[in-house]
């Protein structure tokens, strides 16, 4: 299997950098072929700017060139089958700098297009066959569910919208973080690796 | 005294709809008597991205480092109204918006803890919250997918503002093919709904 991990988080001195290493230590046990980007320490501009917006209905495929920095991540979205996102849960969601990356990578030509004719739009991530999302949440499961599960449900619509027809998301997630207990910290890094050994 | 409104604009394009719509409420507003405060974020240079520096901040006594950031936060403070406009992506806010909520509502200005440590909210001098955003698809697609730049703003903005606060959610579905008669009824809807505000 082929997995492709993306890292949100500004610091790896932190929980979910913790998270990051026990993924990918389970990918590892279970054999898989594995990259990773780190958002942050390669510097990814996540502000969909006005040049981008002006070549958002310019195919991919047909002016690679037009998007030159985000040639490395078109190209592992295509490689993968197995998409695992391990990043903070802040504001109820994924953070800016993470929906920046869905905003500017998961364009037209790269997951979606537009076929001639038609006003209805096409999936082609069909490679991925799996979505996994890895986060914390300073708040408990109670409070989210108020605040209507941002993060979960961009993540189980709409970027799985743009995957295969049949692709399986795995929800790993730990609530009340800020409350947490050592042991329960532990417990859930264990069940990280547990769940990635058996993707 | 004027009623202060704010509002949060998150279009990186200056001539775009988003912008428009701004104008209108803008309008409206001044109209109805409030002191209208526009945030363009894109032309401040607002920065989405929290850094490892606001990271750490954030659970000290003095969360807020960017100066950018500090200006907004006395705005808001003072505020009655406040508006967002943006244009959906990814069925949720642009992350320059998103990086709003993270760097500008940090502990003390979102949420404040009372003496038994529980979050409380912070901006309960927001009476008024209204969100307008265009989409590119048609409103079955976003039903389907969730829409959750408004959950984000009615739901999880009403958690800092309490819940006495009042919302109110305009939309435009199927931006790219309405025709320039319906894009000018949205706006003086847009108009109308800000005067009565």
């Amino acid at each position: 299997m082929k997995s492709y991990v993306v890292f949100c988080h500004p610091t790896h001195d932190s929980f979910i950098g913790s998270a990051l290493e026990r993924v990918l230590a389970g990918l590892e046990r279970a054999g898989h072929k594995v990259r990773v980007s780190d958002l942050y320490a390669e510097g990814f501009r996540p502000e969909l700017d006005e040049h981008d917006r002006k070549v958002h209905l310019v195919d991919h495929r047909q002016q690679p060139e037009l998007r030159p920095d985000i040639a490395r991540y078109v190209e592992n979205l295509r490689w993968c089958d197995t998409l695992i996102m391990v990043y903070p849960t802040w504001w109820a969601g994924q953070p800016a700098m993470l929906k920046g990356w869905f905003d500017r990578v998961w364009v037209m030509g790269v997951a979606w297009d537009l076929p001639e004719g038609t006003n209805r739009i096409r999936p082609l991530l069909r490679n991925i066959h799996s979505l996994v999302a890895v986060t914390s949440h300073g708040s408990s499961k109670w409070v989210n569910a108020i605040e209507g599960e941002t993060g979960k449900r961009t993540m189980t619509r709409a970027l799985r919208f743009a995957c295969n027809v049949r692709c399986r998301t795995h929800w790993i997630a730990f609530y009340t973080i800020d409350r947490a207990s050592h042991a329960a910290r532990v417990a859930f890094l264990d069940r990280v690796e547990r769940r990635m050994a058996k993707l | 005294m004027h009623m202060r409104a704010v509002v949060i604009v998150a279009n990186p394009n200056p001539t775009s709809f988003s912008h428009a719509i701004a104008a209108r409420v803008q309008l409206g507003l001044e109209s109805s008597g409030h002191q209208v405060t526009v945030h363009d974020l894109y032309a401040e240079g607002f920065r989405a991205a929290m850094t490892a520096e606001e990271r750490e901040a954030y659970h000290g006594n003095l969360p807020v480092v960017d100066p950018l950031v500090s200006e907004h936060i006395a705005d808001l403070q003072a505020a009655h109204t406040l508006v967002f406009v943006y244009p959906t992506w990814w069925s949720s806010v642009p992350a320059i918006l998103k990086g709003w909520f993270e760097r500008v509502m940090v502990p003390g200005v979102g949420f404040v803890f009372n003496e038994q440590n529980k979050v409380r909210p912070g901006l309960t001098n927001v009476q008024r919250l209204v969100g307008i955003t265009t989409y590119g698809s048609p409103w079955r697609y976003i039903k389907t997918i969730n829409d959750n730049g408004r959950r984000t703003i009615k739901r999880a903005l009403r958690l800092s503002t309490g819940w006495g606060t009042r919302s109110r959610w305009l939309p435009l579905y199927g931006m790219d093919t309405l025709s320039a008669a319906k894009r000018e009824r949205f706006l003086d809807k847009v108009e109308k709904v800000a005067r009565s505000l």
